[in-house]
């Protein structure tokens, strides 16, 4: 909590202190909190499937087994859809779309249109989820959806994620921050990503194994340029913001930037070592996820140097969005360096197919963004609402249920994939005994599941209570 | 860094350069793979799918099986995939030229399938489905609700999945 705010309340009250919103912000309400709600309306639903994937795992008798509609298979794709697409793509709509509003000074004038775009954004996602539990998926994670569906996502994409651009484009000032590079990267790559995997996997399938290679590549982009690209946004402007001071190093941002998009399209074979695709092919994802710590390392130097000097991890601790967004860059530090340590051939096949990959994804997308955009939530909810949070409680709850329940299942994922896959790397150990060993971490997962689906629960009850309390939004305009 | 210009250009080559090197490369060295034989006048595999396990294969990808069976065997040195009898030499690009989906999978919570049909019997298959627990089976849940019909073709598209014939690659990969 802030050392200034005895309530024990997040910060993020807007500075004239009367409730008054700016005009840029008054504009961005509508489109925001359209975003805002259904990310954390999908995120419930996430970890509602969430807790049942985990009560069914170990078991072949768990919750709604008999029903078709809840395979392990489907639960599994709907849950990980329903997260991406549903959380982190609302989320960070509403997210990137507000940093560049208020660093380019852009008045939303064409609200409707990114709110058309919400909208078709979440039914295309709700038909997709509701034919993924009816069985009709592809097969390929993170395309799971019917392929009618991508082409009214990649619109809807273009009508609601694409402003931060057009902000970027008309602010009035030349100087630009590494917030800005970032989203508009972000905004700007994924949709080329998705049309092409969209193209290579579903409408005009490749040739054998060259669908793995393109599903590979989406899925490393999805990851590292949306995700990460828009997290490391954030990261790079709330941190100065709230310590009120320059990043430690900021003159090696732009390196950053570019070796990050540079570096982070090539990493997607890395995923692929030891399969049936050419080596020189495998060879370059290993190098380019090698490469990645160039930008993990400056990032760290911005970011990590920042907090270490003037007492940075106290004030962050003590402040609610630093101590999330902190905790995702410490998150995003440890995703990176793993995701190259374990790239290479003699590591990656010692966890290949084991529970390790998830443990390193979920770092990015869970502990590194999501964390990032709970911080970020904290910050801007108040300044568009005009109110403050309602209860203290439920922040407090919020950050352990979801730290302690994401650092369990991580431990679990990372711990448990390392030890599972020195075991089946043993061919004297029986199939059945790698199961059962990896069966002890499932407990882990289970409560980790359960602290999660708390975790969210208590931040949108407090983000709800305070929409709906948030008095009329004509009232708070200059 | 100021120039909206510039910054595309700059993500847009990062984007179009790893996809035509990896993707469009990748297609253009292994997109003309067909059936071969393995030593000189003998059989072209791989073999041609049957229709059954065409829609076997739909069946298996609307259970979501490719959640926790891989299809695919790793070289030695790659993991312990030929050890322990997933199959008798790794799989190569070619084993996949004739399918329309490629089902590698990215997890194993069960054993992998690549060669499912050349070690099981069509009797494993229906045990499985039907009553795991007495199949031996560890965590494999119950797909009682499968219909026959669909029974039948998933047995015949995991019957169909085998690696055990000659391959030029394999044979150099050796």
């Amino acid at each position: 909590m802030t050392q200034d705010n005895r309530s024990g309340r997040p910060q993020g009250r807007p500075p004239e202190g009367d409730g008054r919103v700016s005009r840029v912000e008054a504009s961005l309400r509508g489109p925001f909190l359209l975003f805002f709600v259904s990310a954390v309306i999908w995120l419930l639903a996430a970890s509602v499937l969430g807790v049942i994937a985990a009560l069914g795992l170990g078991s072949s008798v768990g919750v709604l087994r008999d029903c078709a509609w809840f395979t392990p298979g489907r639960i599994a794709a709907a849950q990980q859809d329903l997260f991406i697409y549903g959380w982190g793509f609302n989320a960070f709509f509403a997210l990137n779309l507000w940093l560049l509003a208020q660093l380019g000074r852009f008045e939303f004038r064409n609200g409707w249109l990114a709110q058309l775009g919400g909208v078709a954004w979440n039914l295309a996602l709700t038909y997709g989820i509701a034919r993924v539990f009816a069985g009709d998926m592809t097969g390929y994670r993170l395309l799971d959806f019917p392929r009618e569906v991508g082409p009214v996502l990649a619109v809807a994409f273009l009508l609601a994620g694409f402003w931060p651009i057009v902000a970027f484009a008309r602010r009035p000032s030349g100087h630009t921050f590494a917030s800005q590079w970032f989203v508009v990267g972000a905004s700007f790559a994924f949709p080329l990503v998705y049309l092409l995997a969209q193209l290579l996997v579903l409408w005009q399938p490749a040739s054998g194994v060259v669908q793995a290679l393109a599903h590979s590549w989406f899925v490393a982009n999805l990851l590292q340029l949306w995700f990460g690209a828009s997290a490391l946004a954030a990261i790079y402007y709330f941190l100065p913001k709230v310590l009120e001071r320059t990043l430690t190093g900021y003159y090696l941002a732009p390196v950053a930037f570019w070796t990050f998009f540079l570096f982070a399209g090539w990493t997607g074979p890395a995923a692929l070592v030891g399969s049936p695709v050419p080596l020189w092919l495998q060879s370059t994802g290993v190098v380019a996820a090698a490469m990645m710590i160039i930008p993990v390392i400056i990032v760290a130097i911005n970011v990590h140097g920042t907090l270490c000097s003037q007492g940075g991890w106290a004030r962050a601790w003590n402040d609610t969005t630093l101590r999330f967004v902190s905790f995702g860059a410490v998150a995003f530090t440890l995703a990176g360096v793993l995701g190259g340590v374990f790239a290479f051939r003699s590591m990656s096949a010692l966890v290949r197919f084991t529970s390790f990959a998830t443990g390193l994804e979920q770092l990015l997308v869970y502990g590194c963004a999501s964390m990032v955009v709970f911080g970020a939530t904290y910050f801007i909810l108040p300044r568009l609402t005009g109110a403050l949070w309602p209860s203290a409680k439920l922040v407090h709850v919020h950050f352990w249920a979801t730290a302690l329940g994401f650092l369990a299942a991580v431990v679990a994922w990372l711990v448990g994939g390392w030890q599972n896959g020195q075991l089946l790397a043993n061919p004297a150990v029986a199939y059945a005994d790698v199961l059962r060993a990896e069966s002890s971490w499932f407990l882990v997962l289970k409560i980790s599941a359960v602290l999660l689906l708390v975790g969210h629960v208590a931040f949108a009850l407090n983000a709800f209570g305070m929409i709906l309390k948030a008095p009329a939004p004509a009232g708070r305009h200059d | 860094m100021k120039n909206l210009n510039t910054l595309l250009a700059g993500v847009f080559l990062a984007v179009a350069l790893p996809f035509g090197a990896l993707i469009l490369s990748g297609q253009s060295q292994l997109g003309g793979l067909g059936r071969a034989a393995g030593e000189e006048g003998g059989a072209l595999f791989p073999s041609r799918e049957p229709g059954l396990a065409i829609q076997g294969r739909a069946v298996y990808v609307s259970l979501g099986c490719v959640n926790c069976h891989t299809q695919q065997v790793r070289p030695a040195g790659q993991g312990s995939d030929i050890a322990r009898g997933y199959g008798v030499r790794p799989s190569v690009a070619r084993d996949y030229a004739l399918q329309s989906q490629v089902l590698l999978g990215e997890r194993r919570l069960g054993p992998d399938l690549a060669n499912y049909g050349a070690r099981t019997s069509q009797i494993n298959v229906e045990t499985l489905l039907t009553d795991p627990a007495s199949s031996g089976a560890v965590w494999h849940p119950s797909y009682r609700f499968v219909d026959a019909a669909q029974r039948t073709a998933l047995v015949a598209y995991l019957k169909s999945l085998r690696q055990d014939y000659p391959s030029p690659e394999a044979k150099l990969k050796k």
